[in-house]
């Protein structure tokens, strides 16, 4: 955090794989404002090869659109003189694929997967855990860790004063792979060791001489705690000195990166995108006091971000995306899965050969309100399985003790339950092109909802420009600067989802409602397998009464009312009665399209002349 | 029985005596007279007498119309027409049946004659293949068998065959997985009863299991026994579980541990291993005793994970609060299938389970056909003879 001195000005880059996006932010007033964007190419591979040439480009459009000066020739200028220059410049870093990591843990549900979270927490992509029990033969581990070359490998294993023995010969494994970096030849590779802590004599003598070897506290201390922030901290400090410093460019980057404190200058880290992601997450998540589920679905990867219970979890699907990876979503998802979603007849050749246009074309964006329904309907399914995944390993901590009544007789919970609970779910957001750039907002709103099935009182938003890279490395030097951005500029509200869970008769009245809108109080019965929208605007705020008939249930209990606070948005309020645990969707082709029509309708998401366009 | 009478010699010194003679066998003759009458009179209305159904050759059936019948029915028997007759029982007459078994009851294959209230009919007692009064059961064995063998085939083809959730085999992996990481032993307990006792040979089965489970893990495993009968069957168990998985060399013997059979020696003996050892995860899965709750608790105490099992119902509170999963009853001895999921042993699962559902259908029918007054359809189909 910047220390007594107020920032004026902040200037934030996130260097993608494609684009280098810029944006300038100011103190107007009491808070700050996001003032203008802008973006270039990334030139981080041939011919430029340096990435420093991409952050300029998107300065300059920065410089011409706000209409101030930053750039003195090749120099951002710091701190701000006048109306020249800005107090602070910070970047994140997604580019030449990020940060790829290997981990090990003795057993892989346990350290295995706490090694796991503290990677993917600190932004990088796991490519493989490597684990005691994982039933491959040691010389496929070490084939497998020479094939792979990760930019750096997490050891952890045992608890402190717990197993030796299998921790040593993870590192054995490591040292007999003696793997090279991805990045750069001239370096050893970077191993974090963050295993039992009584190993650690043995582990410096087989890994000291061979790889770059960093010791940190242990991860699993004890079974029943994790301690992830020491390797997570490792991570990025080794991510700098080792896997940015190779990268073309970067080490020019790394010494522009800083900001204006009293005592003068002070140097900021470059993160790694995803990590700034989960950081701006944190924030919000923590400062109002909320549970978040945040997702950015790009063209390969989609990830994941919550907050539940205050853990913050992040989770990369590797292979869902909705260009290079849009055929594994169709492979994964199925295609029955995908056709569920297309609310008009379709040939399954036709829709195999659009998805596969799709990947090899991956820049090209939909030219018909057909082709949109289509890569609308894969992108539900892309979010729909990440989120699966993400439900996977957000969960407790596996191998505690477990205190029981009697009580528990006949329902006995195990560990390791998940940790995303949907109906105490207060915000939803979602990033990426195909949920930010929807043509319209509603199309978002229905993408969320049939992908994440929120339940209760659930808020949706998305990322207006994706900036929340930039707002998470801010966080880390003035989180009142980029909570301001953030709640003021980086989201768009798109309104309150209300669902109740349960199943009732189709037809039969779900829901009433009693809504002090604006414009006055509005009642509102919702028949099961409908949904209503109502307006809200952004900015406003709305007490309801909600009545769930039967045994569908709010959260309150089952055929309880709840009265509750709903805030708007640029698509207002959603009351979705369509049943959750579970939701289904008319497996017969003409009742599916019907009711698809019909939700479309009500929340007028496409034009309602696509059935007859369609046909 | 009626036996054929010699006259006394008539006495020379007294006519009166004589007299007296002619007038008793006067009386006699009226007497037999009579009595030949009544029983001429009381012929069994509806006598028949024939093989016994449905056994093994070793009975007749002497049946009559109880109604019809007298006051009392006498039923004798003889290996020929003439007799001799032996009486067999003696009956009031609405018992209306009498079936010649047993102790001095007829053989396989003889002709036998039956006089009842003197009248005659003969028959042969024959084995019969098929016992009629049985075809319930054999039907009811048929279904519980086809049941099986429908989802052995199943099974064997690779079909999913669900088996719902349980918490603590589940569990098995975890337990064995938290030893690993403490580097601490994985302590499996298999009741307290002799080799003989299901509960026993169940719990080797899930031994096996685990005994794999330990060995790809690569941490230690205890096998405490109370019964020495026992420890040959461990010992086999646990060295072909390492087995199994490649790792002979990590078994050690010297961790199946006979150590006494008598009941609390047994228990302050392992409850020693718990606090000296501290193993990570405890495993009681057997015929449990009064011992459960003390093994349990002293388990607690040591920070274990522990998993416990058994069809003794008495010990399973004591278990549900100190350990951290119980199978109750059932849950048991689905362990084996539910861990090794062998097709054979998740087929003879689910067929057992399926028989109980229709058992269950039955009985809520039955009982709902009883409470309407129409009981006895049912009864009739559950009735062994």
């Amino acid at each position: 955090m910047s220390e007594g001195k107020e920032l004026r000005s902040i200037l934030a880059t996130d260097c993608g794989s494609t684009t280098t996006k810029a944006i300038l932010i100011e103190k107007q007033g009491d808070s700050y404002r996001l003032v203008v964007r802008g973006e270039a190419p990334t030139t981080v591979e041939a011919p430029f090869e340096d990435v420093t040439k991409g952050v300029l480009n998107a300065i300059m459009e920065v410089e011409e659109l706000a209409g101030r000066k930053l750039l003195d020739g090749d120099k951002i200028i710091v701190p701000q003189n006048g109306t020249e220059g800005v107090d602070a410049y910070l970047s994140t870093s997604s580019a030449g694929g990020g940060l790829q990591m290997m981990v090990t843990g003795v057993v892989k549900s346990m350290t295995g997967e706490s090694a796991e979270r503290a990677a993917l927490g600190a932004g990088a992509i796991v490519m493989d855990i490597v684990a005691s029990n994982d039933r491959r033969l040691p010389h496929e581990k070490i084939r497998r860790i020479r094939d792979l070359r990760p930019d750096m490998i997490l050891l952890s294993g045992g608890i402190d004063g717990g197993t030796k023995t299998h921790v040593v010969e993870l590192a054995e494994i490591i040292a007999a792979a003696d793997p090279r970096p991805r990045l750069g030849s001239s370096y050893d590779l970077p191993v974090i060791y963050a295993g039992n802590q009584d190993a650690i004599p043995e582990i410096e003598e087989r890994l000291g001489g061979k790889t770059s070897l960093e010791v940190t506290e242990n991860i699993r201390p004890v079974m029943e705690r994790e301690n992830l922030m020491p390797a997570r901290h490792k991570i990025h400090d080794l991510f700098m000195e080792h896997v940015m410093a190779q990268a073309p460019g970067y080490k020019k980057l790394m010494s522009w990166t800083g900001y204006q404190t009293n005592s003068g200058w002070t140097s900021a880290p470059i993160m790694p995108t995803p990590a700034a992601v989960g950081n701006i997450i944190q924030t919000i998540a923590k400062q109002e006091g909320i549970q978040v589920v945040g997702v950015d679905i790009g063209g390969a990867t989609t990830d994941v971000f919550s907050v539940f219970q205050d853990v913050f979890n992040r989770t990369v699907s590797a292979n869902l995306g909705m260009s290079y990876s849009v055929s594994n979503v169709l492979a994964e998802a199925g295609l029955p899965n995908v056709m569920r979603w297309v609310p008009f007849d379709m040939d399954e050749s036709e829709l195999r050969n659009r998805i596969k246009n799709k990947m090899i074309r991956p820049t090209t964006i939909p030219q018909s309100l057909e082709e949109l329904i289509i890569e609308q309907a894969i992108s539900r399914e892309a979010l729909r399985l990440a989120f699966e995944q993400h439900k996977a390993l957000a969960v407790g901590l596996k191998g505690v003790q477990q205190e029981r009544t009697i009580s528990d007789t006949f329902e006995q919970s195990s560990s390791g339950e998940t940790l995303i609970d949907l109906l105490g779910l207060d915000l939803l957001v979602g990033s990426g092109g195909v949920l930010s750039h929807a043509p319209r907002r509603i199309q978002s709103v229905l993408m969320m909802l049939d992908a994440f099935l929120p339940e209760g009182v659930t808020q949706l938003a998305v990322d207006s420009i994706f900036m929340m890279p930039q707002l998470g490395v801010l966080a880390e030097v003035n989180e009142r600067a980029a909570t301001d951005v953030f709640v003021a500029d980086c989201l768009i509200r798109l309104g309150t989802a209300v669902a109740p869970i349960g199943k009732g008769k189709e037809g039969q009245t779900a829901l009433k409602a009693t809504i002090q809108l604006p414009s006055g109080a509005q009642h509102v019965e919702v028949p099961f397998g409908s949904m209503v929208r109502l307006p809200l605007a952004v900015g406003e705020t709305a007490n309801a009464t909600f009545e769930p008939q039967g045994k569908l249930d709010l959260g309150s209990g089952p055929g309880k009312s709840l009265q509750t606070e709903l805030v708007g948005g640029v698509g207002g309020i959603f009351l979705d009665c369509r049943g959750r645990r579970p939701f289904e969707i008319p497996t017969d082709p003409a009742s599916r399209i019907r009711k698809l029509t019909e939700w479309s309708d009500a929340l007028e998401v496409y034009p309602k002349e696509h059935a007859t366009a369609s046909a | 029985m009626i036996k054929n009478r010699t006259p006394l010699p008539a006495s020379p010194s007294s006519a009166k005596r004589l007299a007296l003679s002619a007038c008793s066998g006067l009386v006699l003759f009226l007497g037999l007279a009579a009595l030949l009458a009544t029983s001429a009179a009381a012929a069994v209305p509806g006598l028949v007498v024939r093989d016994n159904p449905d056994d093994r050759g070793e009975a007749i059936l002497v049946e009559w119309d109880g109604e019809a019948a007298g006051d009392s029915v006498r039923v004798e028997r003889a290996e020929s027409e003439a007799g001799p007759w032996v009486m067999r029982r003696a009956l009031p007459g609405s018992a209306a049946r009498f079936v010649d078994q047993g102790e001095g009851g007829p053989e396989r294959g003889k002709t036998y004659f039956y006089r009842v209230n003197g009248q005659v009919l003969s028959a042969t007692p024959t084995a019969q293949w098929w016992n009629k009064g049985r075809t319930n059961l054999f039907l009811i064995l048929a279904l519980y068998l086809g049941l099986i063998m429908v989802f052995l085939n199943i099974a064997r083809k690779g079909g999913s065959l669900f088996i719902r959730k349980i918490a603590g085999l589940d569990a098995m992996e975890e337990a064995i997985g938290r030893a690993t990481e403490m580097g601490k032993p994985v302590l499996y307990v298999p009741g307290i009863d002799d080799a003989n006792n299901i509960q026993t040979i169940y719990s080797m089965a899930i031994l096996n299991s685990v005994a794999k489970m330990v060995a790809q893990y690569d941490t230690e495993l205890i096998v405490p026994l109370a019964k020495a009968f026992v420890l040959p069957l461990a010992e086999e168990t646990v060295r072909s579980g390492y087995m199994d998985v490649g790792r002979p060399d990590s078994f050690r013997a010297d961790n199946i541990r006979f150590l006494s059979d008598e009941q609390f020696a047994f228990t302050a003996a392992v409850n020693g291993i718990m606090l000296r050892e501290k193993p990570a995860a405890n495993l009681f899965l057997g015929s449990f005793f009064a011992e459960s709750l003390v093994l349990a608790e002293t388990g607690f105490t040591t920070g274990a994970i522990q998993i416990a099992g058994t069809a003794n119902i008495h010990q399973l509170p004591f278990f549900v609060v100190a350990c951290d999963y119980t199978m109750i009853g059932e849950e048991f001895f689905a362990t084996s299938a539910y861990l090794s999921r062998e097709p054979m042993l998740v087929g003879t699962l689910k067929g057992g389970d399926m028989m109980k559902l229709v058992i269950m259908v039955f009985l809520v029918v039955a009982a709902i056909a009883a409470t309407m007054g129409h009981s006895e359809a049912f009864r009739s189909l559950l009735v062994i003879r």
